[in-house]
């Protein structure tokens, strides 16, 4: 079963757009669950993302890229 | 209440995430006495920005880092912090936690009759749309951090408020670090205003931290009983 990494859609009301400030595992790391995986910032906002769920975490963006609300950054197997 | 005095602006970085850790809600007022530029982690990860951080620390303005957004401000007796941890109901956006921060600022100020705005100040450090601004000048800055818990999501809101003005040295140190960043604009001083200019310095220090705990403990007072409401 894969896991989506998902950018909240409930961040902000406009279409501002996040950067990934931080990846806090490796690409292909083991994760557990509610673990402090991804930082990113939008509007001075710094937001820690944690892991979804347990497994083996594929990274799909990478630090300093980005993104749009809703976009999926990462992924968990 | 008390400003809480830090020898360096780390110590009141590291008290304000481990306010967060906790996850309850809380309110610090905290000072800094010695001088420092402090910046986004993402900054000090720069090749360019490490290379001058020697140099910096010897001009009186060491660099540290910080793990909200933004750019570099400086720190020091001329700041002073208030940081708020509050619950944040998840769908609750990034503008609910700026308001709360820049209302309890504003309010504060109102008691004696300073005026303030918000929005983003050309030529600013740390600019940003949530500046608290007087005389479109820039007073405060405000950045936040966001946790997910399986209690729901907490913010660390924070403001930075210009107490008096930045020693002048601040001014190349700055100018440094945005170069060495890729930044074409640096701040510049006339973009700043302080407290010590808007208000006499007897009403200044423990009036201004008082009003502004009574607005900030309002306002979270008011978030927790229509969080107790909801539930």
């Amino acid at each position: 079963m894969t896991t989506d990494i998902r950018i909240p859609e409930d961040l902000y009301d406009g279409d501002e757009e996040s950067v990934i400030t931080a990846w806090l595992a490796s690409d292909g790391a083991t994760v557990k669950e509610g673990a402090l995986i991804a930082e990113i910032m939008t509007a001075k906002v710094q937001n820690e993302m944690t892991a979804p769920a347990s497994g083996k975490l594929t990274i799909l963006k990478q630090q300093d890229e980005v993104v749009a609300k809703g976009t999926v950054i990462g992924q968990i197997t | 209440m008390i400003v809480v005095p830090f020898r360096t602006a780390a110590d009141g970085i590291a008290r304000e995430r481990a306010l967060l850790e906790a996850g309850k809600p809380a309110v610090l007022l905290w000072q800094a006495q010695a001088d420092a530029l402090v910046a986004p982690e993402a900054w000090l990860r720069r090749d360019g920005v490490r290379a001058l951080e020697p140099g910096l620390a010897r001009s009186g303005w060491p660099l540290l880092a910080r793990g909200s957004g933004g750019g570099p401000v400086p720190q020091g007796p001329c700041t002073l912090n208030l940081a708020v941890i509050a619950p944040l109901q998840t769908g609750t956006g990034i503008e609910h936690g700026y308001r709360l921060i820049c209302g309890a600022v504003a309010e504060a100020l109102t008691r004696f009759e300073i005026a303030t705005d918000t929005g983003a100040v050309s030529g600013a450090f740390c600019n940003g749309a949530w500046n608290v601004t007087a005389g479109a000048r820039k007073l405060a800055g405000t950045a936040q951090r966001w946790r997910t818990t399986p209690g729901g999501r907490i913010g660390l809101l924070h403001a930075a408020i210009l107490m008096t003005p930045p020693p002048d040295t601040v001014w190349s140190a700055l100018a440094k670090l945005h170069r060495a960043a890729g930044l074409t604009q640096a701040p510049r001083p006339e973009a700043h205003v302080a407290l010590s200019q808007l208000m006499p310095e007897t009403m200044r220090s423990a009036s201004v931290v008082g009003a502004l705990l009574r607005a900030v403990e309002d306002r979270l007072s008011r978030l927790l009983s229509g969080e107790q409401q909801a539930a």
